[in-house]
């Protein structure tokens, strides 16, 4: 129990997408070797990509990364234990909202950035064009989790350091330094784009509803799966096969 | 385990979870479900919700979805999930999923050829990833039972070969009529053997590519240490001695390329 939950981040994909999609959906694959015995099977594709704002599987984000393209490369620092969730409320420590204090609307790990709403703002113009100027509107710009912000103690609400600790149950939570308070983790981090809470979920047309799912349907018995379906199918093999060799 | 997390894909196309609960009720053959013409014909016709019959039209998804922007779906069947079902609720899934696969990739390729957004392209992911683990779970079962029987686990059986270029690959035995011994045609294409002047340079060469890697992967965890040190002087060392295990952090940290040409900006 604990090992799993020291191995797991407890940070929730908000998108809900599966791993394989997003991995699939950024992919650019320049050249192949085509899959024959008399190659070495060797891929060339593009390994380092410059994340930002937009999520992998945009539009957006193949913009940034066109194919062919090479962008200088980025420094993370790695980060063991992420700590900052959905709906965290934190404090600014850095620009022009220094000391204030706000929701994290964003999580950005591939980055370290967290985004917070309605803090660390700037206008931005969009979709101008010859004839039109365009449009301002606000835009909230990216936080550092190491650098730029900090958790707020819920009980005093005032900024403070914390340290992962176990509690008697062995579940794994964040404490504040300063009065050792618990900081719970914000029931916004389980929200997802389909979803807000597991239990609101709509179920939709191709959806095996839950109660199907959770039957027990599965007999032990001493067969293959073919020799199941065989028998269910009331298909019966009188022939014995000829003596064969593998090697 | 919350019971909306439970709550999956099934991806029958127009095929319900009250069909389903008719194929387990069902007496008859599987086949005479799937076709409708035949579910039809029977006396029981009218006990069974077989899918409707849209002939090429079952390659494309409902008319509804077509202009849509996102196609929303549930996630994924798990193993854990399957390995609660039986063998003949898997064989059905698992012509569910496969039709639905085969519908998803027209559709994609059908939304290519009219420069049209193919909404949610994660359902064929999702799928596959349900056949992946169905095949997983029915393997499972079938290895278990081989080697209760046989002590053997049943499958293919593999062995790492050395082939002609000197390079160890994963040879996939065969079924033969005859034992290796008689099989003279079998030996003459095995018989691979490597050697010469011509696969020592190569071997040469593909080790030190081999080799090229190794030390360009280390090299550059150890630029990437260096940055990281020198732009946070203060970095926790333990966490960096956990990311980077090939990195001498000790030695690194007294290195001049971890300080730089300038006063270090020490965070305030």
């Amino acid at each position: 129990m604990r090992i799993t939950q020291y191995l797991a981040s407890k940070l929730k994909n908000f998108s809900n997408l599966p791993k394989e999609y997003i991995e699939r959906s950024k992919k650019q694959v320049y050249w192949q070797t085509p899959k024959e015995i008399n190659y070495l099977q060797r891929t060339v594709e593009r390994k380092r990509f410059r994340y930002t704002t937009n999520r992998s599987w945009t539009g957006q984000f193949r913009q940034q990364n066109m194919p062919g393209t090479c962008r200088r490369h980025v420094l993370v620092e790695p980060v063991e234990e992420w700590s900052f969730f959905r709906g965290d409320r934190i404090e600014v420590l850095v620009g022009k909202d220094k000391g204030k204090q706000g929701i994290v609307t964003q999580v950005i790990p591939e980055r370290n950035w967290v985004i917070v709403e309605g803090l660390n703002w700037h206008y931005r113009k969009v979709g101008g064009e010859k004839e039109f100027p365009g449009i301002i509107i606000k835009s909230e710009a990216p936080l550092h989790v190491l650098k730029d912000i900090r958790l707020v103690d819920p009980s005093d609400l005032q900024g403070t350091e914390f340290e992962w600790r176990f509690t008697e149950e062995g579940e794994k939570v964040r404490v504040s330094m300063r009065s050792g308070r618990i900081i719970p983790i914000p029931e916004t981090n389980n929200q997802t784009h389909d979803y807000k809470t597991p239990n609101a979920y709509i179920e939709r047309e191709k959806d095996t509803p839950a109660a199907v799912v959770g039957e027990i349907t599965f007999q032990p018995k001493l067969s293959t799966f073919e020799m199941d379906i065989m028998e269910e199918m009331g298909i019966e093999e009188e022939r014995t096969p000829a003596k064969s060799y593998w090697y | 385990m919350s019971s909306t997390l439970l709550k999956c894909l099934n991806l029958a196309k127009s095929v319900r979870t009250a069909t389903l609960k008719s194929f387990l009720t069902a007496p008859k053959p599987q086949w005479q479900v799937w076709s409708s013409a035949a579910a039809l014909q029977t006396p029981h016709a009218q006990m069974h919700t077989s899918p409707p019959r849209l002939d090429l039209m079952e390659f494309f998804d409902d008319k509804k979805h077509w202009s849509e922007n996102e196609v929303k779906v549930g996630r994924a069947w798990r193993t854990e999930e399957l390995r609660i079902k039986s063998n003949k609720e898997l064989h059905q899934l698992w012509f569910i999923l496969l039709k639905e696969r085969n519908m998803l990739l027209t559709m994609e390729h059908e939304c290519n050829e009219q420069m049209e957004i193919f909404p949610s392209p994660e359902r064929i992911d999702k799928v596959k990833i349900s056949m992946k683990n169905l095949e997983t779970v029915v393997r499972e079962r079938n290895k278990a039972y081989h080697l209760l029987e046989t002590g053997e686990t049943g499958e293919r059986p593999q062995r790492p070969v050395q082939n002609a270029f000197g390079i160890q690959v994963n040879y996939k035995s065969c079924e033969h009529v005859l034992p290796p011994f008689m099989n003279l045609k079998w030996i003459k294409s095995r018989n691979i053997g490597f050697g010469g002047r011509a696969v020592n340079r190569f071997l040469l060469k593909y080790r030190e590519q081999l080799y090229n890697a190794k030390r360009k992967a280390k090299n550059r965890s150890r630029n990437e240490v260096m940055m990281i040190l020198r732009r946070n002087p203060n970095f926790d060392l333990e966490v960096l001695r956990r990311k980077f295990p090939d990195v001498n952090i000790d030695k690194l940290r007294n290195d001049d390329k971890t300080r730089g040409h300038f006063v270090p900006k020490v965070d305030s």
